[in-house]
Protein backbone atom coordinates (compact mmCIF):
# COMPACT_ATOMS: atom_id res chain seq x y z
CA UNK A 1 0.00 0.00 0.00
CA UNK A 2 1.30 3.42 -0.87
CA UNK A 3 2.43 5.62 1.97
CA UNK A 4 0.57 8.59 0.68
CA UNK A 5 -2.81 7.20 1.55
CA UNK A 6 -4.90 10.21 2.33
CA UNK A 7 -7.08 10.87 5.27
CA UNK A 8 -10.70 9.98 5.01
CA UNK A 9 -12.71 13.04 4.39
CA UNK A 10 -16.37 12.36 4.85
CA UNK A 11 -18.62 15.33 4.71
CA UNK A 12 -22.10 16.12 3.63
CA UNK A 13 -21.66 17.05 0.03
CA UNK A 14 -23.96 19.43 -1.70
CA UNK A 15 -23.28 18.09 -5.14
CA UNK A 16 -25.97 15.99 -6.70
CA UNK A 17 -24.57 12.81 -8.20
CA UNK A 18 -24.84 12.16 -11.89
CA UNK A 19 -27.58 9.61 -11.43
CA UNK A 20 -28.50 9.39 -15.06
CA UNK A 21 -25.14 7.94 -15.93
CA UNK A 22 -25.61 5.20 -13.36
CA UNK A 23 -29.14 4.09 -13.76
CA UNK A 24 -29.09 0.92 -15.74
CA UNK A 25 -29.96 -1.52 -13.03
CA UNK A 26 -31.44 -0.22 -9.84
CA UNK A 27 -29.04 1.78 -7.69
CA UNK A 28 -31.49 1.83 -4.81
CA UNK A 29 -28.90 0.38 -2.45
CA UNK A 30 -26.90 3.59 -2.74
CA UNK A 31 -28.01 6.66 -0.81
CA UNK A 32 -28.42 9.35 -3.46
CA UNK A 33 -29.93 11.73 -0.88
CA UNK A 34 -26.78 11.82 1.24
CA UNK A 35 -23.67 11.90 -0.96
CA UNK A 36 -20.30 11.98 0.76
CA UNK A 37 -16.79 12.87 -0.32
CA UNK A 38 -13.90 10.45 0.12
CA UNK A 39 -10.20 10.92 -0.55
CA UNK A 40 -7.73 8.18 -1.12
CA UNK A 41 -5.47 6.25 -3.44
CA UNK A 42 -6.68 4.22 -6.38
CA UNK A 43 -5.98 0.58 -5.61
CA UNK A 44 -7.63 -0.80 -8.72
CA UNK A 45 -9.70 0.48 -11.61
CA UNK A 46 -11.57 -2.28 -13.40
CA UNK A 47 -13.18 -1.13 -16.63
CA UNK A 48 -15.57 -4.06 -16.72
CA UNK A 49 -19.19 -4.88 -17.44
CA UNK A 50 -21.82 -4.52 -16.20
CA UNK A 51 -20.32 -1.62 -14.21
CA UNK A 52 -16.87 -0.20 -13.86
CA UNK A 53 -15.38 -0.80 -10.41
CA UNK A 54 -13.13 1.67 -8.68
CA UNK A 55 -11.40 0.50 -5.51
CA UNK A 56 -9.99 3.31 -3.41
CA UNK A 57 -7.86 2.86 -0.29
CA UNK A 58 -9.01 5.38 2.26
CA UNK A 59 -7.47 6.10 5.65
CA UNK A 60 -10.06 6.77 8.31
CA UNK A 61 -9.93 9.19 11.21
CA UNK A 62 -8.71 6.28 13.36
CA UNK A 63 -5.74 5.79 11.05
CA UNK A 64 -7.01 2.50 9.71
CA UNK A 65 -6.93 2.16 5.92
CA UNK A 66 -9.88 0.47 4.26
CA UNK A 67 -10.68 -0.35 0.67
CA UNK A 68 -13.85 1.26 -0.65
CA UNK A 69 -15.48 -0.28 -3.71
CA UNK A 70 -17.27 2.17 -5.96
CA UNK A 71 -19.60 1.07 -8.71
CA UNK A 72 -19.83 3.27 -11.78
CA UNK A 73 -21.75 3.20 -15.02
CA UNK A 74 -21.45 0.63 -17.77
CA UNK A 75 -18.18 0.90 -19.71
CA UNK A 76 -20.22 1.83 -22.78
CA UNK A 77 -21.76 4.78 -20.96
CA UNK A 78 -18.50 5.95 -19.44
CA UNK A 79 -16.56 5.76 -22.70
CA UNK A 80 -19.13 8.05 -24.26
CA UNK A 81 -18.67 10.38 -21.27
CA UNK A 82 -14.93 10.49 -21.96
CA UNK A 83 -13.71 8.02 -19.34
CA UNK A 84 -11.65 5.04 -20.48
CA UNK A 85 -9.72 2.20 -18.90
CA UNK A 86 -6.67 4.46 -18.93
CA UNK A 87 -8.29 7.38 -17.09
CA UNK A 88 -7.19 6.10 -13.69
CA UNK A 89 -4.37 3.84 -12.56
CA UNK A 90 -3.24 2.36 -9.24
CA UNK A 91 -1.52 4.97 -7.13
CA UNK A 92 -3.53 7.92 -8.40
CA UNK A 93 -4.62 10.12 -5.54
CA UNK A 94 -8.23 11.17 -5.97
CA UNK A 95 -11.15 12.88 -4.33
CA UNK A 96 -14.56 11.57 -5.29
CA UNK A 97 -18.11 12.38 -4.29
CA UNK A 98 -20.09 9.17 -3.97
CA UNK A 99 -23.52 7.91 -3.07
CA UNK A 100 -22.67 5.58 -0.16
CA UNK A 101 -24.26 2.24 0.61
CA UNK A 102 -27.21 2.60 2.98
CA UNK A 103 -25.54 0.04 5.24
CA UNK A 104 -22.58 2.28 6.00
CA UNK A 105 -20.19 -0.35 4.65
CA UNK A 106 -17.26 0.74 2.53
CA UNK A 107 -19.02 0.94 -0.79
CA UNK A 108 -20.92 3.30 -3.00
CA UNK A 109 -21.54 4.50 -6.52
CA UNK A 110 -19.66 7.13 -8.48
CA UNK A 111 -20.04 9.09 -11.69
CA UNK A 112 -17.04 10.05 -13.86
CA UNK A 113 -17.77 13.76 -13.51
CA UNK A 114 -17.48 13.46 -9.72
CA UNK A 115 -13.92 12.15 -9.70
CA UNK A 116 -11.02 14.58 -9.36
CA UNK A 117 -7.31 14.18 -8.87
CA UNK A 118 -5.96 15.46 -5.56
CA UNK A 119 -4.71 18.64 -7.27
CA UNK A 120 -8.24 19.44 -8.39
CA UNK A 121 -7.99 18.38 -12.02
CA UNK A 122 -11.13 16.55 -13.18
CA UNK A 123 -10.55 13.01 -14.43
CA UNK A 124 -13.07 13.65 -17.18
CA UNK A 125 -13.25 17.03 -18.82
CA UNK A 126 -16.70 18.62 -18.46
CA UNK A 127 -18.71 18.59 -21.68
CA UNK B 1 -32.12 -26.32 -43.54
CA UNK B 2 -28.65 -26.56 -42.05
CA UNK B 3 -27.17 -24.94 -45.15
CA UNK B 4 -29.73 -22.13 -45.00
CA UNK B 5 -28.88 -21.54 -41.35
CA UNK B 6 -25.17 -21.45 -42.15
CA UNK B 7 -25.73 -19.02 -45.01
CA UNK B 8 -27.81 -16.77 -42.76
CA UNK B 9 -25.08 -16.81 -40.12
CA UNK B 10 -22.44 -16.00 -42.72
CA UNK B 11 -24.58 -13.18 -44.12
CA UNK B 12 -25.15 -11.73 -40.65
CA UNK B 13 -21.47 -11.97 -39.81
CA UNK B 14 -20.65 -10.26 -43.08
CA UNK B 15 -22.90 -7.29 -42.45
CA UNK B 16 -21.65 -6.94 -38.87
CA UNK B 17 -18.07 -6.84 -40.11
CA UNK B 18 -18.78 -4.62 -43.11
CA UNK B 19 -20.73 -2.10 -41.08
CA UNK B 20 -23.95 -0.19 -41.41
CA UNK B 21 -23.72 0.68 -45.09
CA UNK B 22 -23.70 -2.99 -45.97
CA UNK B 23 -26.23 -3.78 -43.27
CA UNK B 24 -29.18 -3.34 -45.59
CA UNK B 25 -27.77 -4.60 -48.86
CA UNK B 26 -29.66 -7.82 -48.45
CA UNK B 27 -32.86 -5.97 -49.28
CA UNK B 28 -33.91 -3.49 -51.94
CA UNK B 29 -32.84 -0.08 -50.55
CA UNK B 30 -35.49 1.56 -52.69
CA UNK B 31 -38.20 -0.34 -50.88
CA UNK B 32 -37.05 -0.43 -47.27
CA UNK B 33 -36.43 2.53 -44.95
CA UNK B 34 -32.82 3.22 -44.16
CA UNK B 35 -32.47 2.10 -40.55
CA UNK B 36 -28.77 1.29 -40.85
CA UNK B 37 -26.24 2.53 -38.34
CA UNK B 38 -26.04 2.99 -34.63
CA UNK B 39 -29.12 4.16 -32.75
CA UNK B 40 -28.73 5.87 -29.39
CA UNK B 41 -31.43 6.48 -26.83
CA UNK B 42 -32.78 10.02 -26.66
CA UNK B 43 -33.49 11.08 -23.08
CA UNK B 44 -32.34 9.68 -19.77
CA UNK B 45 -31.97 5.99 -18.93
CA UNK B 46 -33.57 4.45 -15.90
CA UNK B 47 -37.29 4.37 -16.62
CA UNK B 48 -39.50 2.64 -19.17
CA UNK B 49 -41.23 5.80 -20.35
CA UNK B 50 -38.34 8.23 -20.18
CA UNK B 51 -40.57 11.19 -20.95
CA UNK B 52 -41.99 10.81 -17.44
CA UNK B 53 -40.46 10.69 -13.97
CA UNK B 54 -39.42 7.24 -12.69
CA UNK B 55 -41.28 5.10 -10.17
CA UNK B 56 -44.86 6.18 -9.49
CA UNK B 57 -44.31 8.99 -11.98
CA UNK B 58 -44.51 6.45 -14.78
CA UNK B 59 -48.27 6.26 -14.16
CA UNK B 60 -48.34 2.67 -15.33
CA UNK B 61 -51.92 1.34 -15.41
CA UNK B 62 -51.26 -1.40 -12.87
CA UNK B 63 -54.02 -3.55 -11.44
CA UNK B 64 -54.62 -3.03 -7.71
CA UNK B 65 -52.80 -6.31 -6.99
CA UNK B 66 -49.72 -5.27 -8.93
CA UNK B 67 -49.83 -1.70 -7.68
CA UNK B 68 -49.61 -3.22 -4.18
CA UNK B 69 -46.63 -5.32 -5.27
CA UNK B 70 -44.97 -2.22 -6.68
CA UNK B 71 -45.69 -0.19 -3.55
CA UNK B 72 -44.19 -2.94 -1.38
CA UNK B 73 -41.09 -2.83 -3.57
CA UNK B 74 -40.84 0.94 -3.28
CA UNK B 75 -41.20 0.65 0.50
CA UNK B 76 -38.24 -1.76 0.58
CA UNK B 77 -36.19 0.59 -1.57
CA UNK B 78 -37.04 3.43 0.81
CA UNK B 79 -35.30 1.62 3.66
CA UNK B 80 -32.21 0.92 1.62
CA UNK B 81 -32.94 -2.45 0.10
CA UNK B 82 -32.21 -3.14 -3.55
CA UNK B 83 -35.75 -3.62 -4.79
CA UNK B 84 -37.06 -5.93 -7.48
CA UNK B 85 -34.62 -5.66 -10.34
CA UNK B 86 -33.50 -9.02 -11.75
CA UNK B 87 -30.83 -7.37 -13.88
CA UNK B 88 -28.66 -7.07 -10.76
CA UNK B 89 -27.60 -10.66 -11.21
CA UNK B 90 -27.03 -10.38 -14.96
CA UNK B 91 -30.48 -11.56 -15.97
CA UNK B 92 -31.06 -9.88 -19.36
CA UNK B 93 -33.61 -7.09 -19.37
CA UNK B 94 -35.88 -8.89 -21.83
CA UNK B 95 -38.83 -7.35 -23.59
CA UNK B 96 -40.14 -4.72 -23.51
CA UNK B 97 -37.50 -3.22 -21.16
CA UNK B 98 -34.63 -3.92 -23.56
CA UNK B 99 -35.97 -1.24 -25.88
CA UNK B 100 -35.16 1.34 -23.20
CA UNK B 101 -31.71 1.15 -24.76
CA UNK B 102 -29.32 1.69 -21.89
CA UNK B 103 -26.67 1.42 -24.61
CA UNK B 104 -27.02 1.73 -28.41
CA UNK B 105 -28.42 -0.76 -30.90
CA UNK B 106 -27.98 -1.60 -34.56
CA UNK B 107 -30.72 -2.70 -36.94
CA UNK B 108 -29.83 -5.27 -39.61
CA UNK B 109 -32.52 -5.91 -42.20
CA UNK B 110 -32.39 -9.08 -44.28
CA UNK B 111 -35.15 -10.46 -46.52
CA UNK B 112 -36.58 -12.93 -44.01
CA UNK B 113 -35.35 -11.67 -40.65
CA UNK B 114 -34.56 -8.31 -39.11
CA UNK B 115 -32.02 -8.33 -36.31
CA UNK B 116 -31.66 -5.79 -33.53
CA UNK B 117 -28.19 -6.04 -32.05
CA UNK B 118 -27.98 -4.38 -28.64
CA UNK B 119 -24.71 -3.36 -27.09
CA UNK B 120 -26.03 -3.64 -23.53
CA UNK B 121 -25.67 -7.20 -22.24
CA UNK B 122 -25.13 -8.29 -25.87
CA UNK B 123 -28.88 -8.78 -26.21
CA UNK B 124 -30.14 -9.91 -29.63
CA UNK B 125 -33.62 -9.58 -31.07
CA UNK B 126 -34.45 -11.81 -34.03
CA UNK B 127 -37.62 -10.66 -35.79
CA UNK B 128 -38.95 -13.02 -38.44
CA UNK B 129 -40.53 -11.43 -41.52
CA UNK B 130 -41.00 -14.57 -43.62
CA UNK B 131 -44.72 -14.90 -42.97
CA UNK B 132 -44.52 -17.59 -40.32
CA UNK B 133 -46.93 -17.96 -37.40
CA UNK B 134 -46.04 -18.09 -33.72
CA UNK B 135 -44.86 -21.56 -32.72
CA UNK B 136 -46.72 -23.48 -30.05
CA UNK B 137 -43.83 -25.48 -28.68
CA UNK B 138 -40.99 -22.94 -28.41
CA UNK B 139 -39.24 -22.54 -25.05
CA UNK B 140 -39.80 -19.05 -23.62
CA UNK B 141 -36.96 -16.54 -23.61
CA UNK B 142 -36.29 -13.08 -22.23
CA UNK B 143 -36.20 -11.51 -25.68
CA UNK B 144 -39.24 -13.55 -26.74
CA UNK B 145 -40.31 -14.76 -30.15
CA UNK B 146 -40.86 -11.89 -32.56
CA UNK B 147 -42.70 -11.73 -35.86
CA UNK B 148 -42.57 -8.59 -37.94
CA UNK B 149 -44.27 -7.10 -40.95
CA UNK B 150 -43.14 -4.24 -43.14
CA UNK B 151 -45.95 -1.83 -43.96
CA UNK B 152 -46.35 0.71 -46.77
CA UNK B 153 -48.80 3.00 -44.98
CA UNK B 154 -48.84 5.86 -47.43
CA UNK B 155 -48.97 3.68 -50.52
CA UNK B 156 -45.90 5.14 -52.19
CA UNK B 157 -44.37 1.74 -52.88
CA UNK B 158 -41.88 2.04 -50.05
CA UNK B 159 -42.15 0.53 -46.57
CA UNK B 160 -42.36 3.14 -43.84
CA UNK B 161 -43.46 1.23 -40.74
CA UNK B 162 -42.14 -1.99 -39.22
CA UNK B 163 -44.75 -3.68 -37.05
CA UNK B 164 -43.48 -6.27 -34.61
CA UNK B 165 -45.28 -8.56 -32.22
CA UNK B 166 -43.38 -10.38 -29.47
CA UNK B 167 -44.67 -13.29 -27.40
CA UNK B 168 -43.40 -16.28 -25.46
CA UNK B 169 -41.45 -14.31 -22.89
CA UNK B 170 -39.66 -15.56 -19.82
CA UNK B 171 -39.53 -14.23 -16.28
CA UNK B 172 -38.22 -12.59 -14.19
CA UNK B 173 -38.68 -9.25 -15.96
CA UNK B 174 -39.64 -5.76 -14.87
CA UNK B 175 -40.48 -2.70 -16.94
CA UNK B 176 -37.51 -0.81 -15.55
CA UNK B 177 -34.95 -0.68 -12.71
CA UNK B 178 -37.49 0.70 -10.24
CA UNK B 179 -39.10 -2.74 -10.07
CA UNK B 180 -42.22 -1.71 -11.99
CA UNK B 181 -43.72 -5.18 -12.30
CA UNK B 182 -44.95 -7.38 -15.11
CA UNK B 183 -47.27 -10.27 -14.30
CA UNK B 184 -45.78 -13.43 -12.87
CA UNK B 185 -47.65 -15.49 -15.51
CA UNK B 186 -45.18 -14.19 -18.15
CA UNK B 187 -47.97 -13.93 -20.73
CA UNK B 188 -46.82 -10.50 -21.85
CA UNK B 189 -47.44 -9.54 -25.47
CA UNK B 190 -45.54 -6.59 -26.89
CA UNK B 191 -46.61 -4.82 -30.08
CA UNK B 192 -44.30 -2.26 -31.64
CA UNK B 193 -44.28 0.15 -34.53
CA UNK B 194 -40.86 1.34 -35.70
CA UNK B 195 -40.78 4.34 -38.01
CA UNK B 196 -38.40 7.10 -39.03
CA UNK B 197 -39.23 10.73 -38.40
CA UNK B 198 -40.64 12.10 -41.66
CA UNK B 199 -38.72 15.37 -41.30
CA UNK B 200 -35.51 13.89 -39.91
CA UNK B 201 -34.54 10.37 -41.03
CA UNK B 202 -31.86 10.27 -38.32
CA UNK B 203 -34.60 9.99 -35.70
CA UNK B 204 -36.21 6.60 -35.13
CA UNK B 205 -39.32 5.99 -33.04
CA UNK B 206 -40.47 2.80 -31.40
CA UNK B 207 -44.08 2.91 -30.29
CA UNK B 208 -44.38 0.13 -27.72
CA UNK B 209 -47.70 -1.23 -26.52
CA UNK B 210 -47.52 -3.76 -23.72
CA UNK B 211 -50.35 -6.17 -23.04
CA UNK B 212 -49.89 -7.80 -19.63
CA UNK B 213 -52.14 -9.13 -16.90
CA UNK B 214 -50.45 -6.78 -14.39
CA UNK B 215 -52.07 -3.92 -16.32
CA UNK B 216 -55.68 -2.80 -16.39
CA UNK B 217 -55.31 -1.84 -20.05
CA UNK B 218 -52.61 -1.90 -22.75
CA UNK B 219 -49.84 0.59 -21.97
CA UNK B 220 -48.42 2.53 -24.90
CA UNK B 221 -45.25 4.58 -24.80
CA UNK B 222 -42.93 5.95 -27.50
CA UNK B 223 -39.16 5.62 -27.29
CA UNK B 224 -37.01 7.91 -29.42
CA UNK B 225 -33.57 7.13 -30.83
CA UNK B 226 -31.07 9.16 -32.82
CA UNK B 227 -28.61 7.90 -35.44
CA UNK B 228 -25.00 8.33 -34.34
CA UNK B 229 -22.77 9.40 -37.22
CA UNK B 230 -19.51 8.38 -35.54
CA UNK B 231 -20.42 5.21 -33.70
CA UNK B 232 -18.27 3.38 -31.25
CA UNK B 233 -19.18 -0.02 -29.86
CA UNK B 234 -18.19 -1.34 -26.45
CA UNK B 235 -18.45 -4.99 -25.48
CA UNK B 236 -20.91 -5.68 -22.64
CA UNK B 237 -20.49 -9.06 -20.96
CA UNK B 238 -22.32 -8.87 -17.65
CA UNK B 239 -20.56 -11.69 -15.83
CA UNK B 240 -17.18 -10.01 -16.34
CA UNK B 241 -17.28 -7.89 -13.23
CA UNK B 242 -20.67 -8.18 -11.56
CA UNK B 243 -20.34 -7.64 -7.81
CA UNK B 244 -23.98 -8.20 -6.95
CA UNK B 245 -24.83 -11.47 -5.24
CA UNK B 246 -28.16 -12.87 -4.07
CA UNK B 247 -27.96 -15.49 -1.29
CA UNK B 248 -31.05 -16.85 0.39
CA UNK B 249 -33.11 -14.07 -1.13
CA UNK B 250 -30.85 -11.38 0.32
CA UNK B 251 -28.92 -9.07 -1.97
CA UNK B 252 -25.27 -8.43 -1.09
CA UNK B 253 -22.32 -6.81 -2.80
CA UNK B 254 -18.68 -7.84 -3.02
CA UNK B 255 -16.49 -5.27 -1.32
CA UNK B 256 -13.04 -3.96 -2.09
CA UNK B 257 -11.57 -7.02 -0.39
CA UNK B 258 -13.77 -9.39 -2.46
CA UNK B 259 -15.82 -10.29 0.62
CA UNK B 260 -19.53 -9.69 1.07
CA UNK B 261 -20.66 -6.34 2.38
CA UNK B 262 -24.23 -5.51 3.48
CA UNK B 263 -26.63 -3.34 1.53
CA UNK B 264 -28.65 -1.96 4.38
CA UNK B 265 -28.25 -1.42 8.09
CA UNK B 266 -28.96 -4.54 10.10
CA UNK B 267 -28.85 -6.88 7.10
CA UNK B 268 -28.31 -10.46 8.34
CA UNK B 269 -25.23 -12.35 7.19
CA UNK B 270 -25.79 -15.31 4.84
CA UNK B 271 -26.68 -18.65 6.39
CA UNK B 272 -23.47 -20.73 6.41
CA UNK B 273 -25.01 -23.95 7.71
CA UNK B 274 -23.48 -25.96 4.87
CA UNK B 275 -19.97 -24.92 5.89
CA UNK B 276 -18.02 -26.47 8.73
CA UNK B 277 -17.91 -23.76 11.35
CA UNK B 278 -14.42 -22.58 12.22
CA UNK B 279 -12.86 -24.34 9.21
CA UNK B 280 -10.21 -22.45 7.33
Amino acid sequence: MKSQVLALSVSAALLAMGGAALAHHSFAMFDAAHPIEISGTVKEFKFVSPHTLLTVTVKGADGVAKDWILEGGAPGLQVRDGMTSKSLKPGDEIVVTINPLHSGAEGGSYAPMQVKFKDGRPVVAPK
Amino acid sequence: MLLRGMLSSIALAAVMIAGPVAAQQGVDPGKYPNMAGQWIRVGPPGSFDNTKPPGRGQQAPLTPEYQAIFEANLAEVAVGKSGDDPVHTCIPEGMPRAMSLVLPMEVVITPNTTYILMEYLSMLRRIYTDGRSFPTDEEPSWMGYSIGKWIDEDGDGRFDVFEVETRNLKNPRTFDPSGLPLHKDAETVVKERFYLDKANPDILYDQITTFDHALTKPWTIVRTMRREKKPIWVESICSEGNVHVVIGGEHYMLGGDDLLIPFYKGQPAPDLKHFQQGAK
